[in-house]
């Protein structure tokens, strides 16, 4: 029989499926949708995001940059290259790609804080070249890129939401099926311990290569999207390492380990930036409430919501119900009647050898 | 008997230090358990390290079945049949025992190869078939410990280097751990083992060396090492405990 978890897991990503496909339509006015189109670019970005950082662990908050690389990739093909649209958004996310791959090669010969630094030093780096660079990026002034399609304002939100929705779900596919591949099983050893791995045979230092360019073109591509949808490009805001910090702060903040967890995140955080922003206009409240929810879940909720939820419906489930051990109360049933029938027929069961006696001991105390 | 593992004058150090070892050899027979003992500081993880291709050598020479493998990086020693397990609980913790096990395979292409060595070592080691999907934290430092030999176990090894595996574990424990060391050499794997514990270990091994400032002190067969009063007094931590006198009643 399938476990209530199970049902409730795919119950809800059922339900958020609908929720995104149906909020278009229920939407109140185009503002509203505008949000929604900027909540599930946060999404495609901190989901590419946890390519690198959930699964090698490795914190970027160069991503921000990677990000404007795409966008500005695409709005110079379309707007000065006179390329198509869709056209230009791939190209850029090949050529953004192509560059992350010395870029990857320089900044992953590091860790921990040092990776971190240099991530940061990307997205100023690129800042000064985006604005020094005026004859081509348009400098301050900004860049303009052409809108894609000739649709009224509510009709061209509409259409990017739907856009934005088909790219995260290539991005969460993409990473689902790292996570469930031998890469992604090497990728998890490097986060848990690139020493250790890189004994038992792991080529660490290409696996991080590799998932740090898958990173950088879904990332490219969420931001060329928002080039095509915005149509104006500041280098400001696109090479901002706030932007890099958003990202880390959403995947936390739903689970860096879970599939849906930058979803959640990008959700809630991007909701709430927008609602700071609504309230209080263009004070600094809104860094003040993401600094404190960063603090509150690396104190609280290291693991992120979804975890924490995930146990908590555990605590409902009597199937699933544990001990210590983690031992359910059906395995602990089953191994018991292993032993009586071991026991009755003289064999191996009651653990001759000492190795499975130890298990089904401690098993068995920890739950009395 | 041919040697799997063979180490001839070895000098190896850390940075511009001092060598560790200073003309430092062992040889390790196929089917035998090599004990290395000596005082702390002795260089015996050293040996390991270079033995397991994390340190390179200042001079010598690593053969491995007669091949010669001397400063080849950790990968290359796997894929050469070195398997080494790292001193202290170096399990990945919030990782399932099976991702752990399967982990040790990840030189393996062959997927058949590698069923059949997930097999071997859950008969070797039971209780790694027991906890299969169970985050490998969680269990005992035992259990862990073999589901690390269980992990260098699945290249199918002609050698096992093993540092300090009964560190931080409880007798119990630690008489469980050696009994599966010795499981490993009857399922034909040499085993180079290097513990602090070391009466225990030479009470386990077949053979033993004890090493001192770098070079080995003697070598022999271990039981003879252990009868020796000379070593023991200055090595394994005093002459055997004289059994308790019954008083009389």
């Amino acid at each position: 029989m399938p476990n209530v978890s199970r049902i409730l897991k795919i119950g809800a990503i059922v339900l958020l499926a609908v929720a995104v496909l149906a909020f278009p339509g229920v939407a109140p006015n185009p503002y509203i949708l505008s949000a929604g189109v900027l909540v599930l670019n946060y999404a495609v970005l901190s989901t590419s995001w946890n390519f690198v950082g959930g699964f090698t662990g490795y914190i970027s908050l160069g991503h921000g940059a990677l990000a404007g690389l795409g966008a500005y990739g695409t709005g110079l093909l379309v707007a000065k290259g006179g390329l198509p649209p869709f056209l230009a958004l791939f190209l850029s996310a090949a050529i953004v790609a192509a560059l992350a791959v010395p870029i990857g090669f320089a900044a992953l010969r590091v860790r921990g804080a040092s990776f971190v630094i240099v991530s940061i030093s990307l997205v100023l780096i690129l800042l000064l070249v985006f604005q020094s660079w005026a004859s081509v990026t348009g400098g301050s002034r900004g860049l303009v890129v052409p809108r894609p399609f000739d649709l009224s304002r509510p009709e061209h939100h509409r259409v990017f939401y739907y856009l934005f929705a088909a790219l995260l779900a290539a991005a969460l596919v993409a990473w689902w099926l790292i996570d469930r591949s031998r890469f992604g099983l090497g990728l998890k050893s490097i986060r848990e311990d690139e020493d250790k791995a890189e004994a038992l045979g792991t080529a660490t230092f290409t696996y991080k290569l590799i998932v740090f360019v898958v990173s950088a073109a879904f990332t490219a591509l969420a931001g060329g999207m928002y080039a095509l949808w915005f149509g104006d490009l500041d280098p400001v805001f696109q090479f901002s390492i706030l932007t890099g910090s958003y990202l880390v702060l959403m995947a936390l903040l739903g689970g860096v380990r879970q599939l849906f967890g930058p979803v959640a995140g990008a959700i809630i955080v991007g909701v709430a930036l927008e609602y700071f922003k609504v309230e209080y206009g263009d004070t600094p409240l809104h860094l003040v409430a993401t600094g404190l929810l960063l603090a509150l879940v690396v104190l609280f909720m290291p693991d992120g919501i979804l975890p924490a939820v995930g146990d908590l419906l555990k605590r409902f489930d009597r199937s699933q119900r544990s001990s210590i051990r983690e031992v359910s109360a059906a395995e602990l049933r089953e191994q018991r009647l292993k032993e009586q029938a071991g026991t009755e027929t003289g064999g191996k069961g009651t653990g001759d050898d000492g190795t499975g006696r130890t298990a089904m001991t401690e098993a068995g105390g920890t739950t009395r | 008997m041919a040697s799997e593992l063979e180490l001839t004058d070895i000098v190896a150090g850390y940075g511009r230090a001092a060598p560790v070892l200073r003309g430092f050899s062992v040889e390790v027979p196929a089917g035998k358990i090599v004990c290395l003992v000596g005082p702390n500081g002795a260089g015996k993880s050293t040996v390991l390290k270079v033995a397991g291709g994390l340190l390179k050598p200042r001079d010598g020479k690593v053969l491995v079945g007669g091949a010669d493998v001397t400063g080849r990086g950790p990968q290359a020693m796997l894929k050469a049949g070195v398997s080494l397990v790292l001193q202290g609980h170096s399990v990945f913790r919030e990782m399932t025992v099976e991702e752990n096990v399967l982990l040790g395979a990840y030189t393996m292409k062959d997927k058949a190869k590698i069923a059949q060595r997930v097999s071997f070592v859950k008969e070797v080691f039971p209780v790694v078939a027991d906890r299969w999907g169970s985050l490998a934290g969680l269990l005992s430092g035992g259990q862990q410990k073999q589901v690390e030999f269980a992990r260098s176990l699945m290249v199918d090894p002609k050698v096992v280097l093993l540092d300090e595996p009964s560190m931080g574990l409880d007798p119990k424990a630690t008489g469980t751990v050696f009994e599966q060391v010795v499981r490993m050499r009857d399922a034909g794997t040499a085993v180079l083992l290097v513990e602090q514990n070391a009466r225990r270990a030479l009470e386990t091994a077949d053979l033993g060396c004890v090493l001192d400032l770098g070079r080995v002190h003697i070598s022999g067969p271990a039981q003879q090492l252990l009868a020796d009063p000379q070593l023991g007094e200055l090595y394994l931590g005093g002459r055997p405990a004289e059994p308790p006198v019954q008083p009389k009643i």
